[in-house]
């Protein structure tokens, strides 16, 4: 089958100011994110980018989704270049992150139909998906309620609904259940799935080994910018694989390269 | 296009929907405009009916009198008439500021100027007192009057030569519309850019602070269509702050010229028409620059700061207005943003028979930087560094 998301030898760096180096503690001026991270996406998959904060997990994502370029290396997503093909990109794609966050002057209903209209969407087809969407997260009841007056939980369930809005093959959930729930999450993690059924692609990362182990059909590894291991989890081996352990292991093996 | 509307729609919700915000942009610049200026010309007017005028005259002619009744005409005046052992206490009075001017003619004045003797009349006012000076000044001129009108009955006609001065009628028009283009062009400036400040910072600045300008930015929307979006929202919602503003210099212009007579019907519609697409195409410029501030800025605080520079020198620009007494006729000049709209407008109120020339080659020049800021603000909403430097 062939890759509908291919990320191959992608470097990132950031210049660091005087301050960031204060706090992470360091005399160097640049900080490598990413350092040659190769990994491939397959429809009807749900990929788990995994690994310790700080490791490049969310710099990946950014580049995905087009929000930052990578200093070299190429990423191709349905066949379209993220660094020259942009637009094409956005249209094929649905991302969330912490980072995006939605006016909270809004109604949830106002702004589903603004993202719908600026992503192009049938104003039939947006109404019908919306009713669906909000029946779905239980947004409906607040429809019409401003996303500033709205609980914490409730409007990640808002974010996630906007970020679907045009019905992308690929989603691309940095962090899916921070700050969520447990029964919020459940919902969260159930449509995942549902999603990766109906034939979709899904990009997620996370530093929680458990919910990777429980939701991720393969999952790669990253430390310092650099993809350390890939597996598939199947049923045999997703409740033998202990990630965390892997993980630790990992972990000391790099700092050992890194002093070596 | 239809990307460019939607944002437009939604910067415009976004304050047409708060009615805080509409308070604030749309009617509180008028309103406020409208306080100031009719509290600032009632004070004026308080001030000048309050000068206290306490005259008074001693052993004054009867000739002098029937002068100043003539000069006063219907204003009238009033003097207190008192004898000379009264001086030291008037004096005093002036002295304190309860009493403003004290005139002394000589006993036997009258027989003295016939007698081609040259009487001496004693002035006394307090130099320190605004009253007592303005009266001091007043009774000089009507003191001279008198004596060239004694000079004439007691020594014939003794002057060299006489003048006889011969002019077109005062052009009413002429005179209003240039004591308005000393003053409006800077306050209408002033009030689009202090307009475009109070939402423009909040559009971009607010938005990268935050963090919905990311949301926005991984639409498959091209980054000149939200630049555009954003400068025509905010361009529309400034320039009905601007035109709130403006109704509130118009209406509150008679209040504040008090005693002139400021009458703004002077200008025809066509005027009016000429004025605000000017004022639209100024809208452009002035938003552009505030939306490249706020789009380098990394928050709103930041952004306020770095606008504030901009914001005095579009005053300088303004005051410009009030040096010259009618527009530049150089037209490159009209090239030169925000000094082009300051000497359009004084075209327009000085009835210039180019102002249409002017305006013409100041709104393409408006529309140039228009695109040339757009084309800015693509490049800093495509720039990672800028968009999401912390």
């Amino acid at each position: 089958m062939e890759p509908i998301l291919q990320v191959n030898a992608i470097s990132k760096t950031f210049n660091l100011s005087k301050k960031q180096q204060k706090i992470e503690a360091t005399k160097d001026k640049i900080k490598v994110a990413l350092n040659r991270l190769s990994f491939n996406a397959y429809p009807r998959e749900i990929y788990g980018l995994l690994g310790p904060n700080g490791a490049g997990k969310t710099t990946a994502l950014r580049c995905i989704s087009t929000l930052i370029k990578p200093d070299s290396g190429e990423i191709t997503l349905n066949g379209f270049s993220v660094t020259s093909q942009e637009d094409e990109v956005r249209s094929e794609i649905g991302f969330l992150t912490s980072d995006l966050k939605l006016e909270e002057f809004f109604t949830p209903n106002y702004l589903f139909d603004y993202f719908s209209a600026l992503h192009g969407v049938d104003p039939e087809v947006a109404k019908s998906r919306k009713k669906l969407l909000f029946a779905k997260f239980g947004i409906d009841r607040f429809a019409e309620v401003k996303v500033g007056e709205l609980s914490t939980g409730m409007r990640q369930k808002v974010q996630i609904v906007i970020a679907l809005v045009h019905d992308p093959d690929i989603i691309v959930f940095d962090e899916p259940t921070n700050g969520l729930d447990i029964l919020t999450a459940k919902v969260v993690t159930d449509y995942l799935r549902e999603l990766r059924d109906a034939g979709k692609t899904i990009v997620v990362s996370t530093h929680i080994f458990s919910l990777a182990e429980r939701l991720c059909d393969r999952v790669g590894i990253i430390i310092d910018g650099q993809l350390m291991y890939e597996t598939q989890l199947t049923e045999t081996n997703r409740s033998e694989a202990n990630l965390e352990e892997l993980l630790f292991r990992l972990v000391e093996e790099s700092e050992a390269r890194k002093h070596a | 296009m239809r990307n460019i509307l939607t944002i437009f729609r939604k910067e415009w919700d976004r304050v047409i929907k708060d009615k805080r915000l509409v308070f604030s942009v749309m009617l509180l610049p008028g309103l406020m405009i409208f306080i100031l200026y009719s509290f600032i010309g009632g004070a004026i007017q308080t001030r000048v009916l309050n000068l206290e005028t306490r005259l008074a005259l001693i052993n004054e002619p009867a000739g002098f009198v029937t002068l100043v009744d003539t000069l006063t005409g219907d204003d009238g005046w009033e003097y207190q008439s008192d004898d000379a052992e009264s001086i030291s206490t008037y004096k005093l009075h002036i002295d304190s500021g309860n009493w403003e001017l004290l005139i002394i003619f000589p006993n036997d004045f009258d027989e003295a100027v016939n007698a081609k003797e040259i009487p001496e009349i004693e002035i006394y006012y307090n130099p320190n007192e605004p009253a007592s000076s303005q009266l001091y000044s007043q009774y000089l001129r009507y003191l001279s009057t008198y004596h060239q009108q004694l000079s004439l009955a007691v020594y014939g006609d003794t002057q060299a030569f006489s003048l006889t001065v011969d002019s077109l009628p005062i052009d009413e028009t002429k005179q209003t519309g240039m004591m308005v283009s000393m003053l409006l062009p800077m306050l209408v400036l002033m009030f689009l850019f202090a307009g475009a400040m109070g939402i423009g910072p909040e559009a971009i600045a607010g938005e990268k602070e935050r963090g919905t300008i990311a949301t926005l930015l991984i639409t498959p929307v091209k980054r000149s269509e939200i630049a555009m979006g954003k400068v025509l929202g905010l361009s529309v919602l400034s320039l009905i702050s601007a035109c709130s503003s403006f109704l509130g210099i118009l209406v509150s212009l008679p209040k504040l010229f008090a005693g002139e007579d400021i009458d703004m019907s002077i200008y025809s519609f066509t005027d009016y028409l000429q004025i605000l697409l000017l004022l639209f195409s100024t809208v452009f410029v002035i938003v552009g620059i505030i939306s490249i501030v706020s789009a380098y800025a990394k928050n709103m605080k930041e952004a306020g700061t770095l606008i504030l520079p901009f914001y005095l020198l579009t005053i300088l620009i303004g005051v410009t207005s009030m040096f010259g007494q009618q527009a530049a006729a150089n037209p490159w000049l009209y090239i030169i943003p925000l000094y082009n709209s300051v000497q359009t407008l004084i075209a327009i109120f000085t009835f210039d028979p180019s102002s249409w020339l002017y305006t013409v080659i100041t709104i393409l020049s408006n529309i140039a930087y228009l695109v040339l800021f757009v084309f800015i603000l693509n490049r800093m909403f495509k720039s990672e560094k800028i968009m999401f430097s912390k």
